[in-house]
């Protein structure tokens, strides 16, 4: 039994660490003003595209760059630099997750994680 | 609601269907209850045996139901409504069935039915039939139950699929209910348009298929701890669990080859929760199905075995609970609904955790109060709340009681386990994929643990998960190879390892050759990243070569033998395969600024896309790519891209063209879809990720000038166009000799703009400031072959600057699309290692049929 013990002690060891280092690696969902009291903090953030505001992106000056104001579950609104092209249905998203890292008054995002609309919610069936 | 008198539609089908959910519930309730008591009175078997049958059969009817409403256009069912149309093709009627949750419960249902008719027949008049049948009933009565869709008190058990529109509490306000006639004039939603492809049709039957057999290791495994013959079920449930092996690692791997050649996330596994949810009961049905073989033949790991059929099953239910439940809503891009169904999925996974540790209690009495227990705690959770604690609580005992029957009650082996021994490494093995599970399932799990605990922590990217996988999956490639070498119980070690040698001196020498480019890529230098690829290269080569020899040498080219180790090759060609042309995965499309290759888990990844403009051609990687049309057909927008090369001419010949699309889905809104180029050692992959879906070409006919921008600036400052860069050259004063001699009050001011276009060629305006008697007569210029026009007509001498305004012609604005393309090298080797494991499965389950079939004779 004595090997059995040892792998025991080993496996035990390993479970350990994964939690030490995940723990340690995983970024938090949190707001912008959490954020900003971070900054070079990732974060993942939560919110709404702001659709009163043009999305601006220059594909000839930069094909994976786009901007583009949120606010958070708070009510925070935010200028937002995705450093991606922009997604396809953005404009059409209900909510958004941005993870990325907070830079003076801008929020740089390197990745985006869009919840379109449940197809449940749209429109009435077609009669023929 | 007036109580409308509703004509055309057609109740009976769904009472049918209905009445069939009940019987196969009802009868499940019966087998079950029957097959207990058959366990010790033989009289029971005959009725226990006619309930199965016709649960079976009941199963088969709803199926059928189902089917025969989908073909029909019975659109005042909700389920037929959300999931077919009338204008959908036939062929995907199959998909349909199960697109939705009920219709993919009711598959997986159907496939127990028809697992178990196989199996029951096998097991008929043996000992192993009562106790097996009896585990398989309770499976199906908690599959029936989640089809049942009633109400017991206030909670809500099943889903069902067979609700009237109208009694469907989503659909039940809509307008067009109030007309009487409603059913014939309805139409379904129809097919998800990204599912209506082949792989809809294949994956699912496959995926459920393999889930569904996982239930057979754990019925045996249960059965014995039951009957207390912990060792005599293994013979049976080897060739079963190796079906399932086979059959959920193929559907695996399916969900893999549809990622990559119709999602746009540029691979074939992206380590989601719906993916690793499905992977980890396969790595622990593996390790289960290894353990078995070392049970049989010698009666070591008899625990362990155990555990992991058990657990291979729980972990398919507890799969189901993390995709059905909306747990995970914010944690994937998988549209999770939840339908009001957690609370009964947590029930069963815990309902068999708990029958699997009551079983181990080895006195009647201990079993007995522990279900007391256990049953009460639930009840005083659900009354007075509290869950957390009580569930923790729970669990936390349980797991003391299965660690206290293991050392005092169960039967263990009595010599230990040499080191050089087949056993040995076999159970290493099994370890090794149960901690990778474990580790998966805790990465995937955060969400849940989010919940539970309160906190707030996001769920790890996809580069995690590949960083904490390579260790373990060296550690199986190095097993992998040694542990048909080793014989059972000892080895020599110095034969063993002499023989071991030529196998890795070669992987050596071809995984540290593959591992030198690794050194230049990125910033230079071996990181710990980079040697977990190169150490994954050698051990995978190694695995590969080891058991080529296996083969050629041990069973000396008789393939129908060498089922294990056709197996072992191909897992491990599908670990090379996955590693290189993941980690050498070389974007082309990036700008080429010198950035780093590696695509893992890599920061402000910048410059991956490239802009094209229709018609310009631009270098990409080794090739020229030019945009050239959109066209439109249906929901979908074609992009065609044509590539070509420089030839020994030094002239571009034309190599091929790719078409990726984008789908305008109803749905799931805008989803891009990749073109490939499949060459023999590498993928080219190209998916759009921004375009304009209008294929409406009427305005670019416009011959006009749009509306004129204005521009403040300096000599030496930059304007731009849509299609150019104008530098604002210099300026000249009184050009013209001529005219300022005639008349002192003239001064013209001329603008030298020079505007570089997209292929660096070179134009000249020069617009005139010009006032003649104090009054501003600017003069325009053109430049034709860009379509723009410029006027120069302030200066404002104070400040410095000038003031320049610049129209383009409407046909200026080109269509453009933004592009990423990747180079996937030797992504062949992954699919042909898939193939390779699937055969080697399969000869190993012939294999062993073929002994057990002599062996009874």
């Amino acid at each position: 039994m004595k090997k059995l013990h040892l792998l025991g002690i080993l496996i035990i060891a390993v479970a350990i660490a994964v939690i030490i280092v995940s723990l340690k690696n995983t970024t938090t969902y949190a707001d912008f003003t959490e954020a900003m009291s971070n900054p070079d903090t990732e974060y993942h953030v939560v919110g709404k595209l702001d659709k009163s505001q043009a999305l601006v992106y220059e594909p000839k000056v930069n094909a994976d760059e786009c901007s583009f104001n949120m606010t958070d579950n708070k009510g925070v609104l935010k200028q937002v630099v995705l450093h991606k092209s922009p997604p396809q249905d953005i404009e059409k998203s209900e909510q958004i997750v941005l993870i990325g890292k907070m830079r003076g008054e801008q929020f740089h995002a390197n990745d985006i994680l869009m919840k379109c609309p449940s197809k449940y919610n749209d429109g009435a069936p077609k009669l023929e | 609601m007036n109580e409308i008198n509703y004509i055309g539609e057609r109740v009976w089908a769904g009472q049918v269907g209905n009445a069939f959910i009940v019987i196969s519930f009802v009868a499940a309730l019966l087998a079950f209850f029957s097959f207990y008591a058959a366990e010790n009175n033989k009289d029971y078997l005959k009725l226990a045996r006619t309930a199965f049958s016709i649960h079976s059969i009941s199963v088969l009817g709803i199926a059928a139901t189902l089917f025969f409403m989908l073909f029909n256009h019975y659109f005042e069912y909700q389920y037929v409504y959300q999931h077919s149309s009338r204008s959908m093709d036939m062929k995907y009627i199959l998909s349909c069935f199960w697109e939705g949750q009920e219709g993919s419960f009711l598959l997986w249902t159907f496939w127990n039915v028809v697992l178990a008719f196989i199996l029951q027949r096998r097991l008929k008049d043996g000992e192993w039939e009562a106790s097996v049948m009896c585990v398989f009933a309770l499976v199906q009565v908690f599959l029936a139950s989640m089809l049942l869709g009633t109400y017991i008190l206030d909670h809500k058990l099943g889903s069902n699929p067979f609700l009237l529109l109208r009694e469907h509490e989503q659909f039940s306000k809509l307008p067009m209910l109030s007309i009487p006639n409603y059913a014939e004039k309805l139409n379904g939603r129809g097919l998800n348009p990204l599912l209506m492809n082949y792989w809809m049709t294949i994956h699912p039957p496959t995926l459920f298929l393999g889930f569904s057999s996982t239930f057979i290791p754990f019925a045996f495994a249960i059965a014995g701890l039951w009957k207390r013959k912990y060792t005599q079920w293994q013979e049976t449930a080897l060739p079963w669990t190796y079906f399932g092996i086979l059959i959920l690692g193929v559907g695996i791997l399916m969900g893999g080859a549809w990622a990559y050649e119709a999602l746009s996330f540029g691979g074939f596994w992206a380590w989601d929760p719906v993916e690793n949810s499905s992977l980890v009961p396969w790595l622990v049905l593996v390790a289960a199905g290894h353990t078995m073989i070392i049970n049989k033949n010698n009666g070591g790991s008899l625990f362990t075995t155990h555990f992991l059929a058990i657990g291979s099953f729980l972990l398919v239910l507890y799969s189901t609970f993390l995709t059905r439940s909306g747990v995970l809503g914010n944690a994937s891009v998988h549209a999770f609904t939840d339908l009001g169904m957690t609370g009964q999925l947590v029930i069963y996974v815990l309902t068999f955790i708990l029958i699997s540790v009551a079983l181990l209690l080895e006195d009647d009495l201990h079993r007995a109060s522990y279900v007391v227990v256990s049953v009460l705690l639930l009840f005083m959770a659900g009354i007075f709340g509290h869950k957390r604690v009580i569930l923790f609580f729970w669990l936390g005992a349980s797991t003391i009681i299965t660690i206290v029957c293991y050392y005092r009650f169960f039967p263990k082996q009595k010599e230990e386990e040499k080191l050089f021994s087949r056993e040995f490494w076999i159970f290493l093995g099994s370890l090794v994929l149960l901690m990778a599970s474990l580790i998966i399932t805790y990465f995937t799990s955060i969400p849940v643990l989010n919940k539970l605990f309160g906190v707030e922590y996001a769920p790890p990217k996809p580069g995690v998960y590949n960083t904490w996988m390579i260790p373990f999956a060296i550690l199986l490639s190095l097993l992998m190879a040694g542990a048909l070498f080793l014989k059972y119980k000892k080895t020599e070690a110095k034969k063993f390892l002499r023989r071991m040698m030529y196998a890795f001196l070669l992987a050596l020498l071809f995984g540290a050759s593959c591992s030198i480019p690794l050194y230049f890529i990125g910033d230079g230098g071996f990181s710990g990243e980079k040697l977990g690829y190169a150490g994954l290269l050698i051990a995978a080569f190694f695995a590969i070569f080891s058991n080529i020899d296996y083969v050629l040498t041990v069973m000396k080219g008789k393939i129908s033998k060498s089922g294990a180790a056709i197996a072992h090759l191909g897992f491990a060609l599908i670990l090379l395969g996955a590693l290189v042309s993941t980690s050498k995965k070389a974007v082309i499309s990036r700008d080429t600024s010198g950035k780093k290759v590696s695509s893992l888990g890599e920061e402000f990844d910048a410059k991956e896309s490239i802009l094209l403009t229709q018609g310009d051609t631009l270098p990409m990687g080794p090739y020229l790519v030019t945009y050239t049309k959109k066209s439109r057909e249906g929901i979908n927008v074609y992009f065609n891209v044509d590539y070509l090369k420089i030839n020994k001419d030094n002239k571009p010949e034309y190599e091929f063209t790719l078409v990726p699309r984008i789908q305008d889905n109803p749905i799931m809104g805008q989803a891009a879809e990749p073109d490939t180029r499949h060459y023999l050692n590498r993928d080219i992959y190209t998916h759009i990720t921004h375009a304009d879906l209008n294929v409406d070409t009427a305005h670019i006919k416009d011959k006009a000038f749009g509306d004129a921008k204005n521009y403040i600036g300096h000599v030496g400052d930059t304007l731009y166009s849509s299609n150019a860069l104008i530098v604002i050259d210099s300026l000249r004063t009184n050009i013209g000799q001529k005219e300022y001699e005639k008349n002192d009050s003239l001064l013209i001011v001329t603008a030298v703009l020079r505007a570089i276009d997209a292929q660096s060629r070179t134009y000249k305006a020069y617009p005139k400031y010009i006032i003649k008697n104090s009054v501003v007569i600017p003069e325009e210029d053109l430049i034709e072959e860009l379509g723009l026009k410029f006027v120069f007509w302030k200066i404002d001498p104070e400040e410095g600057h000038v003031e320049i305004t610049m129209s383009e012609k409407a046909s200026n604005a080109k269509d453009f699309i933004v592009m990423k393309a990747f180079i996937f090298p030797y992504i062949n080797v992954l699919w042909l290692g898939c193939i390779i494991m699937a055969i080697g499965t399969f000869i190993a389950i012939m294999e062993r049929i073929r002994k057990f079939k002599l062996q009874s004779k």
